[in-house]
């Protein structure tokens, strides 16, 4: 059924011999012959897997007589017209009549064995390309929704019961954190509880995915993968100043449910696609998301190359989880992806460059306190400024006395000029703090355009009159602009450039799924939004796959595929392969709704069950919980842990958007002071208002060189490199963070001070407590205490029931 | 920068209120329960087996931050003395920085050098108390660096990538080889007064698990980031609550029998405090003698001295207590201009302080057991544009040469191993590139990086990245 498919777009392409043995013959050895004949094993000596092995044969002799299937061994077994019938088992393992038909012309053409590198270097097993096959919905085995049946029929296969389903008060627990990585309040809880409504828990889960909160929950989850920061990294980690209205982007397209191939869209090629609309240029920062810095002692044609490995490996990983990355030096060790074809797809980046366009703020977008927040900047570098002029002072002071004059007018020309651009004559200390005030003005100067109305964007082609800040860059005007050529560089050295290529696509997607690649524009522009075109069709074969099994991910804490960045052969295989792609094809018949999904898998009996073991067979037969017989309890999120002790402490500001905030972190370290290049960054400073230093984690600075380090502990995305999915490995200084450091400790304190604000009543208040934290009674767990209110909520905030989401 | 260079580790014990005293840990939880349930899962720490014997054990990675130059340290050109200030153009390379473009001039060694060791080794003569361990010392000319970035070149010494976000060499040995107390942490980093470009970063985990991440010891205040609870909760207090937790976590345990995270969570709060229990006693140097002291230059005249003698002595401290894995790191190589000076400081400053170390191991019997390694993440060009007035000269960023050496268990000592060019600008001699120095202090640690590898995201990763060669004249 599957070659069937195949052959029909075989034909629209006028079937050669060479094509068809790469699109059909070969995969159809793969799949079906080289389990006994090639891979692992070589079964009666026959290796099928090259054309040397098909001639030399097994014990039978030659597979094939060259130019006559009919006394073709190979074409007699397959057809079985011998004694031999292949594949073995009987009727139903035989071949297609139309691959019969095809290896039969294949072999009075002379069996010819394409050259094509990638298929003579891969030995790729069929399950190894499960992500690569048209993608197709497959018949859901019955069940009370489509996923039960898929997850039930394994646990059924297994002889594994499923647990029953979960009490309401975890499931609310559950879905709140789950959707808005916040506690639900006891109000909503009582509600709950008492909806006698049969559809309460569906009103529930649509009530939390149209609150903003939902956003800014799963925004996170996407800002991880493209490794968002507000700040370049490396040496001078200067700011990205308007990298914010990306992450807003982000976040509102969640709240939007934007359909996902338009958001797949603008992120790689929105300002060709959509131009006129804003959200299309902020998008774009996606491009940009990685670490990059240009300074003089960088080597500009590196700097250029490291952006552009950067940008496509990112866009591999990001929507087709591919590493592409992995083919930059040589062929990809595990996946067909030549050399070459890396170097294709980067040419598509080719003529991509950095802009940051004026763009006027939306009427969406949190602006309330630009004006503010750029006084303030400016302020700190005219004080700066100011006080750079004692050394000038001195400088022209020491050298009127050197020179013997008492007045600037009579030294000679040019030498004061001359010793001030040196800083002649000031001790090495005084030299030292110059140096550092002109870092810090050179860094606020950066950071001061985070208030204007600019995009940090790219465009196609150089953008007319860019500059880009303190990088030393210079970039060509647009008249001047020519392509740069793009060169197959082995080893990833590009001062031993190879072979010239132009920009094209991975050939494996279409090799496997029959989804032809389209032709790339080798135009100043319009390539990006040919790949764009191609990632966000559905036919591609892994866009929605991967993007599913993402959503998939961060409802259970597991992948359907683990490795959700990584759909190749190294990734680890699916454990509910039908299920992907049931998911995958529902995801494109909604139109690509994010929403959709979530309400599919939410209202599952698969995610309301509960989280306990079935029976001590569930843990020996499936340890690791693969086959969800039971909800995977999951340890909060950083950004989750510290956005609900300020919650439940009722100190969480819920201000959405805008330039990111300071919160308040380890005193030790927002003083540690930390190298910029040839000086010393500025010490840490957390916002004035409380409203700005409590806001959701999500909106809190991203600074590659400073991390809260409370996040850092509990296992916070690491913001250079791709974050696929959050560890929740236990170590010591999470203790240290959450009972000893002076957040938890203030915020035990406001927590209290919140119950003695509501109520006098001790008995009262500690109820209140647990329902805050915990979302129950306190039963039996606390007696009568005589301990002080905020050593008890700083001991709730620290315990394995707030911080384990059931 | 002057004033804002803060002693290092000065604070005492009478500074800080530390909780548990005497290794006594939360005494009222079910240690022994605990104790099982650590038994059961055999630590992600718990020391491991070499892959291949050796003799070195633990690592004291002595990180020159900025650059040293070969050609002022270890690797004299007397012929640059000849071409000084001779001006050349370099052409405007495409695979240039422009730094290192434009009129240029040979510049000599503004240094004396002094013969040292019984080979007669030639090193700067203000190595006065280095010279006298030069024979425990193998010095390598022939590494290359593949970056002249601070940031990218440092994050590939460090973690084998120049890209951040790789896991440095400390995580992949703390992985590799597991740690002996499991109430310190396996890897351990003494930075400078500044954390270093690029950050923390440089002493990542990635993806491995953050058990193994450097943990940066203070200068000041408590050594770990809140080790000790904020001022004013008494000890009494923090029993209390203590008790309470753990009262409440096993309530809970109770009713999620089957989530074997909760006891895992549950013991890293005693790990925890065992720890704030012991770090202060091994960072505390005020029960060393005062040779010792004197030794390592600490309470001199010399800040930069006293400061760099505090962290050496501290290295042999955690080295002794059984950390695997010591990082300590030297700011202030970076000398585009007053090489002399710049340089010459940092010389004085770190002389006496890393001699004692040597010396020091040696005398404890640790030095077998543990490599030390000296670098700086490149070396320095044997020419220089006009800085400052043309006077004061300093050297530029090289990738082609720089200076190493290592000390310790395994290594071939008191040699010279490979050579550079007339003028240093270049390594002629026993090449090779960082992966495979990597691969030789993983083999010198009785580890094969071939075999230390880590699945994550679909991939056999490992320190190399796609493999190395050990370089076999360094060892002994």
């Amino acid at each position: 059924m599957r070659f069937a498919a195949l052959l029909s777009v075989l034909t629209a392409f006028g079937a050669e011999p060479d094509r068809v043995f790469t699109e059909t013959i070969r995969p159809s050895l793969e799949k079906n012959c080289y389990g006994c004949h090639g891979v692992g094993q070589v079964l009666a000596n026959l290796d099928l897997r090259t054309r040397e092995g098909l001639l030399k044969g097994g014990m039978k002799g030659p597979a094939v007589t060259l130019g006559n299937a009919a006394s073709s061994l190979l074409y007699r077994a397959i057809t079985g017209a011998g004694v031999l019938q292949m594949p073995p088992g009987g009727e139903d393992k035989k071949l297609p009549p139309e691959v019969i038909a095809a290896i039969k012309d294949w072999i009075n053409a002379g069996a010819p064995w394409a050259v094509a590198q990638a298929e003579t270097k891969w030995d790729s097993k069929p399950e190894d390309l499960w992500a690569f096959q048209p993608l197709r919905k497959p018949q859901a085995p019955a069940g009370r929704s489509a996923i039960d049946g898929f997850v039930n029929a394994k646990l059924a296969g297994k002889g594994l019961k499923a647990a029953p389903a979960a009490d309401k008060r975890t499931l609310i627990r559950r879905v709140t954190f789950d959707l808005t990585g916040l506690p639900p309040t006891p109000d909503e809880i009582d509600s709950f509880l008492k909806d006698p409504r049969a559809d309460a828990y569906a009103r529930l889960v649509d009530r939390l995915l149209a609150s903003p909160r939902y956003g800014e929950r799963w925004g996170r989850h996407w800002l991880d993968v493209v490794r968002y920061a507000d700040t370049n990294g490396y040496s001078n980690d200067f700011e990205r100043p308007n990298a914010w209205r990306y992450r807003d982007y982000v976040i509102r397209s969640f709240n939007d449910d934007k359909p996902y191939d338009r958001f797949v869209r603008e992120q790689i090629a929105g300002d060709e696609i959509d131009a006129k609309n804003p959200e299309s240029i902020i998008a774009t920062g996606f491009l940009r998301a990685g670490p990059w810095e240009h300074t003089g002692m960088s080597v500009e044609a590196v700097t250029r190359q490291m952006f552009l490995d950067d940008v496509t490996n990112a866009v591999g990983v990001t929507f087709l989880g591919l590493t592409v990355g992995c083919a930059k030096c040589h062929d990809h060790k595990f996946d067909p992806i030549p050399t070459k074809e890396y170097y294709q797809l980067q040419s598509i980046f080719a003529t991509t460059e950095f802009a940051r366009p004026e763009l006027p703020f939306l009427p969406r977008e949190n602006t309330a306190d630009l004006a503010s927040g750029k006084s303030y900047t400016n302020r700190l570098i005219t004080e700066t400024k100011n006080s750079q002029a004692r050394y000038d002072d001195s400088v022209r002071a020491l050298t009127m006395k050197k020179h013997g004059v008492s007045r600037v007018e009579d030294l000679p020309k040019g030498v004061l000029a001359a010793a001030i651009r040196e800083k002649e004559g000031i001790s090495p200390q005084e030299f030292e703090e110059f140096k550092l005030h002109q870092k810090h003005m050179q860094l606020y100067r950066e950071s001061v355009d985070r208030y204007e109305p600019k995009a940090f964007a790219v465009s196609s082609g150089p953008a007319d009159g860019f500059t880009d800040g303190g990088q030393n860059l210079r970039y060509a005007a647009r008249k001047d602009y020519k392509i740069p050529e793009v060169h197959i560089l082995p080893g990833g050295n590009i001062q031993s450039p190879g072979d010239k290529v132009g920009p094209g696509l991975l050939s494996l997607a279409a090799r496997y799924s029959g989804f032809p690649l389209p032709e790339i524009p080798d135009t100043i522009a319009g390539r990006r939004a040919a790949l764009a075109n191609w990632i966000a069709d559905a036919r591609n074969p892994l866009t929605a796959r991967v993007m599913v099994n993402r959503i998939w991910q961060y409802h259970f804490g597991r992948g359907l595929a683990a490795d959700s960045n990584n759909f190749g052969k190294m990734g680890r295989k699916p454990s509910h392969a039908e299920l992907i792609d049931w998911l995958a094809s529902s995801f494109v018949e909604s139109g690509w709704s994010v929403k959709s999904m979530h309400r599919l898998i939410l209202l599952s009996d698969v995610y309301q069950r509960s989280s306990s073991l079935t029976s001590a067979a569930a843990k020996e037969k499936d340890p690791g919980n693969l086959l969800l017989s039971y909800f995977p309890p999951q340890r909060m999120s950083a950004e989750m842990l510290r956005d609900s002790v300020l919650a439940v402490a009722g100190e969480l500001s819920l201000e959405s958007g805008g330039p990111g905030v300071f919160p308040q972190i380890n005193e030790d370290v927002a003083r540690q002071p930390r190298h910029a290049m040839g000086s010393l960054q500025p010490a840490y400073h957390e916002s004035p208002l409380k409203r700005e230093r409590n806001r959701r984690t999500v909106y809190t600075f991203q600074q590659r060189s400073l991390v809260d380090p409370m996040v850092d502990v509990f296992n916070g995305p690491n913001l250079d490199v791709s974050c696929e999915n959050r560890e929740s490995s236990t170590v010591p200084t999470q203790a240290f963070s959450l009972f000893n450091g002076q957040f938890a400790h203030d915020m035990a304190l406001a927590f209290a001070a919140r119950l003695e604000r509501e109520t006098k009543d001790k008995r009262v208040q500690i109820r209140r407590a647990f329902e805050l934290a915990y979302g129950r009674d306190p039963s039996s767990d606390v007696g009568p205490e005589t301990r002080a209110l905020a050593d008890l909520m700083l001991v709730l905030l620290n315990s394995n029931e707030f911080v384990y989401v059931y | 920068m002057q004033t804002r260079r803060n002693r290092l580790i000065t604070a005492t014990p009478s500074r800080r209120e530390f909780v548990f005293g005497g290794g006594m840990g939360l005494g009222s939880i079910a240690l022994s329960a605990l104790f099982a349930e650590e038994q059961a899962r055999a630590g992600v720490l718990s020391p491991k087996a070499q892959h291949i014997p050796a003799k070195a054990k633990n690592c004291i990675f002595l990180l020159m931050e900025g650059g040293p130059s070969h050609i002022d340290t270890f690797d004299p050109k007397p012929k640059l003395a000849e071409v000084h200030m001779t001006r050349f153009q370099k052409e405007r390379s495409k695979f240039a920085a422009a730094m290192n473009t434009g009129e240029r001039y040979y510049v000599r060694s503004p240094f004396q050098f002094q013969r040292a060791g019984k080979m007669g080794i030639e090193i700067n003569s203000l190595y006065r108390e280095f010279a006298s361990v030069v024979d425990d010392v193998c010095f390598y000319r022939g590494l290359q660096a593949e970056s002249v970035n601070h940031p990218t070149a440092l994050y590939h010494l460090n973690t084998g990538n120049q890209f951040g976000g790789d896991p440095a060499v400390g995580a992949w040995t703390a992985y590799g080889l597991g740690t002996v107390n499991q109430n310190l942490p396996a890897f351990v980093v003494l930075p400078d007064v500044a954390y270093p470009q690029g950050g923390a970063a440089n002493w990542s985990n990635g993806f491995l698990p953050p058990h193994y991440q450097g943990t940066p010891l203070r200068p000041e205040g408590t050594p770990i980031l809140d080790m000790t609870p904020p001022p004013g909760v008494t000890v009494e207090r923090q029993r209390a609550n203590l008790d309470l937790l753990s009262k409440l976590n096993a309530a809970h345990g109770a009713k999620h029998k089957d989530h074997e995270d909760l006891a895992a969570r549950m013991e890293s709060y005693e790990l925890a405090f065992r720890m704030q229990a012991e770090m202060p006693g091994v960072v505390d140097l005020s029960k060393e003698s005062p040779k010792t002291l004197e030794m390592y230059g600490i309470g001199g005249k010399d800040r930069d001295m006293d400061a760099l003698g505090r962290r050496c002595l501290l290295a042999r401290k955690l080295v002794q207590s059984g950390v695997r894995f010591v990082q300590l790191i030297v700011m202030g190589w970076d000398s585009h201009d007053y090489i002399e000076k710049a340089h010459g400081a940092r010389i004085q400053a770190s002389d006496r302080p890393i001699a004692a170390l040597i010396k020091d191991l040696k005398r404890t019997g640790l030095l077998d057991e543990t490599l030390v390694v000296w670098s700086g993440e490149f070396g320095r060009s044997p020419d220089n544009g006009i800085r400052r007035g043309g006077q004061a000269w300093g050297r530029d960023h090289n990738a082609g040469a720089m200076a190493t050496w290592l000390a310790g268990g395994g290594v071939k000592a008191g040699t010279i191993v490979g050579a550079t060019d007339d003028v240093g600008g270049s390594a002629v001699e026993s090449i090779h590139p960082i992966k495979d120095f990597h691969v030789t202090m993983l083999r010198l640690l009785g580890l094969d990086d071939n075999k230390l590898r880590y699945l994550h995201a679909g991939r056999q990763k490992q320190l190399s990245q796609t493999g190395g060669a050990v370089i076999r004249e360094l060892l002994a």
